[in-house]
């Protein structure tokens, strides 16, 4: 049976890129619930360091933008090496979760489990081709890695030092879900599921044509060198 | 002489003032721009004395000067592909690195 992990030793991590409109509000949403927080700029060329610089003191910043996959591994190797951290919260910073449903994490790390995902319902507050993007990246997963990870392009996970020593990632850009996800599978790690909420706004970014196309290139390459 | 060949000294022609612009601006250094004036001067004395490649185009069994010439090009250019790749994907890598251990360091002397 793994170790429990504790409240305190629990660090969320929130990569942002151009996030102004959003990060105080989410911030000031998250205080309540922890203090933990981290928060990545990476390279923003708005006021989103000097929002999250007024609710957090643990503000790092790229000087230029390198891609959500790079800010998440300064703030988990921030969040492990310099805090001491034994698990990270990855939380998107546009407002897109709930921050109340940090809990199931907490619950799921203090009962021991080393790896949760936060899967989102598939209803109607999600697009169709979200929706269909999102089935078919699972199932490609399944076929070339073996094991069925839903909701990957999902941001709100966490997990233990142990596994992010197994997962550690090289995708700088977008991409970095669905490595982790390919990691996950490939090396079979235990991980644990918990219902998040949809949440949808009119700030969200979706994924190009092109940005598929070379996502599929990616997970072909990762099938032979992982 | 021929249109080609005119055309393909004229062109060998600017890549070397190309090649002495960078050399001028530092970016390549005294080898490195030695090999590319090499490599152009000589593409200008084929131009222009193409028959200096009959002895190996028979050799290699080629038909032509001109097919010689256009199956080497061939290989340089993908020699050159594939090493601006390597090059360019080493620098985003040790450029992310940088970026990313200034941002840790900066955090850690506040």
């Amino acid at each position: 049976m793994s170790k429990s992990i504790k409240r305190s030793d629990v660090w969320v991590i929130l990569p942002a890129y151009n996030e102004a409109r959003y990060i105080g509000t989410v911030l000031q949403k998250l205080q309540p619930i922890t203090r933990n927080i981290v928060v990545i700029d990476d390279g923003s060329t708005d006021k989103t360091a000097h929002f999250a610089q007024q609710q957090t003191e643990h503000v790092l910043r790229h000087l230029v933008n390198l891609g959500k996959g790079a800010a998440m591994k300064t703030g988990a190797e921030y969040a492990f090496g310099h805090l001491h951290a034994k698990a990270v919260i990855f939380f998107d910073s546009d407002d897109q979760h709930n921050p109340q449903e940090l809990e199931l994490f907490y619950r799921q790390l203090n009962t021991g489990a080393q790896m949760i995902l936060g899967v989102r319902s598939f209803d109607e507050n999600m697009p169709l081709t979200r929706i269909i993007m999102n089935r078919l990246a699972s199932v490609i997963i399944l076929l070339l890695f073996g094991a069925y990870i839903p909701d990957i392009p999902s941001g709100f996970k966490a997990f233990t030092r142990q596994v992010y020593k197994k997962i550690r990632w090289d995708a700088a850009d977008y991409a970095v879900e669905i490595e982790i996800a390919a990691r996950i599978a490939k090396q079979q790690i235990p991980f644990v599921t918990v219902p998040i909420e949809t949440i949808y706004h009119d700030l969200d970014r979706g994924m190009s044509f092109l940005h598929t196309v070379r996502m599929i290139t990616k997970i072909l390459s990762w099938r032979l060198a992982l | 002489m021929s249109v080609f060949q005119v055309t393909a000294m004229l062109f060998a022609l600017f890549m070397l003032y190309v090649v002495f612009l960078h050399q001028k601006r530092k970016v390549l250094g005294s080898t490195e721009a030695s090999f590319w004036y090499s490599l152009w001067a000589l593409f200008i004395i084929l131009s222009l004395f193409p028959d200096l490649l009959e002895g190996i185009t028979h050799l290699l069994s080629f038909e032509r000067v001109f097919d010689v010439l256009v199956v080497s090009g061939m290989m340089v250019l993908t020699v050159i592909i594939f090493l601006t790749y390597f090059n360019q994907k080493s620098a985003t890598k040790r450029f992310e690195e940088s970026i990313r251990k200034i941002a840790l360091e900066e955090k850690r002397k506040r």
